[in-house]
């Protein structure tokens, strides 16, 4: 199954719908306002529900799951393009998914500051050292004592 | 879904077999972050983007059996990249499943591939997300359209697959029924069938919808056909013109044939 999927029509005493091959991606997001700690934030598709998420994270990711609360979330039509057209920001569907049996999750800092050395007698790093000698030749005599030029002598 | 668990067993044997067979294998396509580092803890699985990797592999596969190792149980850490590709500018990675490589695998073997798509779709998909947040800059955000690609590609091998056996087993073309039918502008387009509840004379908004052309829309159907016509005759007339203006340039020509 994929895309525009039409599901069999539900009457009371059918099996359960079963889909192969989900065509549902969620997104693990930072959440906005603070949440308790055994809580992940995600976006979901519009047409995915409380139970589909549940069985989703725990089937495919094998992450035990408590509770899962939806909202969806309004995209602004406030916004003007430089035609002064309206211009629709989409909505999405948030869920807040609590984790069971007291496990926590931390969203990880995924860009941390990593020194980058540049490879030797490369145009890199010959324009920092290029930027480094500039600072240098800019900073005031040190002998002055930090005592701006303006004062004379 | 069950399979997934397996899936990475059998993706991880894999691993195992390439990480013993590096170096006969072509370095250049197939050597990932994962590989070339050669780390110990189970890595992200490579084998989302590399193909040739299996097919080398299947021949000497008979000849190892397959290694057991635990499943990789990382939980929610899969929406994320591998540590030491944070806050790196680029990433590695290899060139997207095409639909021969997708069409040589078993139906197994296509289920377990789209999970796997599927969990590195949501990790980019994650990681794009944050560095809009942070106002970073994505590492490498061409693997998206990969994975897009792949995915869709799996769905058509899929598809193929099921029209071929339905065409086989009982003779139906399509998959959904349909019919050819006319809506209230005269115009006939292929009408597919919907599940419905009760039957069509009983269903309001079903017989609101008309499937018929009333009678007041036929001076608007005759001015479709003038419109029609002219553009055709008109169309017609300029490609006789330019026949003629080239006949008198070049005498020797032959005429199109049409």
């Amino acid at each position: 199954m994929a895309s525009r999927l039409i599901y069999p029509l539900y009457q009371m005493g059918n099996p359960q719908l079963r889909i192969f091959r989900p065509p549902f991606f969620l997104t693990l997001v930072r959440p906005g306002k603070e949440q308790p700690p055994d809580v992940v934030q995600f976006r979901i598709p519009m047409v995915m529900t409380k139970f589909d998420v549940r069985n989703y994270v725990e089937k495919i990711y094998n992450v035990p799951v408590g509770a899962v609360r939806t909202r969806i979330q309004y995209g602004t039509n406030k916004k003007r393009n430089h035609l002064n057209q309206k211009v629709k920001r989409p909505d999405y569907k948030v869920a807040y998914v609590q984790l069971a049996q007291q496990q926590t999750f931390e969203f990880p800092d995924i860009f941390p500051k990593k020194d980058v050395k540049s490879a030797e007698g490369s145009v890199e790093e010959m324009q920092e050292k290029f930027m480094e000698d500039e600072e240098q030749r800019q900073k005031p005599d040190p002998r002055r004592g930090g005592v701006t030029e303006w004062f004379g002598l | 879904m069950a399979a997934t668990s397996a899936g990475r067993v059998l993706t991880l044997c894999r691993q195992f077999q390439n990480a013993f067979r590096i170096s006969t294998t072509l370095s250049a396509q197939q050597s990932t972050v994962t590989l070339t580092k050669g780390r110990s803890y189970p890595h992200r699985l490579p084998s989302t983007l590399l193909s040739s990797s299996w097919s080398c592999n299947l021949d000497l596969a008979v000849q190892c059996r397959p290694l057991h190792t635990t499943i990789s149980r990382r939980g929610l850490e899969e929406f994320f990249d591998i540590p030491e590709n944070w806050g790196e500018a680029t990433v590695k990675s290899g060139a997207p499943w095409t639909a021969k490589q997708l069409r040589t695998k078993s139906n197994e073997d296509l289920h377990k591939l789209w999970y796997v798509l599927l969990k590195e779709k949501n990790m980019l998909l994650t990681i794009e997300q944050e560095s809009k947040r942070q106002g970073q800059q994505m590492p490498s955000p061409e693997r998206l359209k990969k994975i897009d690609r792949s995915i869709r590609r799996l769905d058509t091998v899929v598809k193929e697959r099921e029209n071929a056996l339905r065409l086989l087993q009982t003779g139906q073309e399509r998959a959904r029924p349909g019919d050819w039918r006319k809506d209230v502008f005269g115009r006939i387009y292929w009408y597919r069938f919907r599940e419905h509840a009760l039957p069509w004379y009983m269903n309001r908004r079903y017989k609101r919808k008309r499937f018929y052309t009333p009678a007041f829309v036929a001076p608007h159907l005759r001015l479709r056909l003038e419109k029609y016509l002219r553009a055709k005759t008109r169309k017609q007339k300029k490609e006789s013109e330019n026949q003629a203006v080239l006949k008198e340039k070049f005498p020797q020509m032959q005429a199109k044939s049409q």
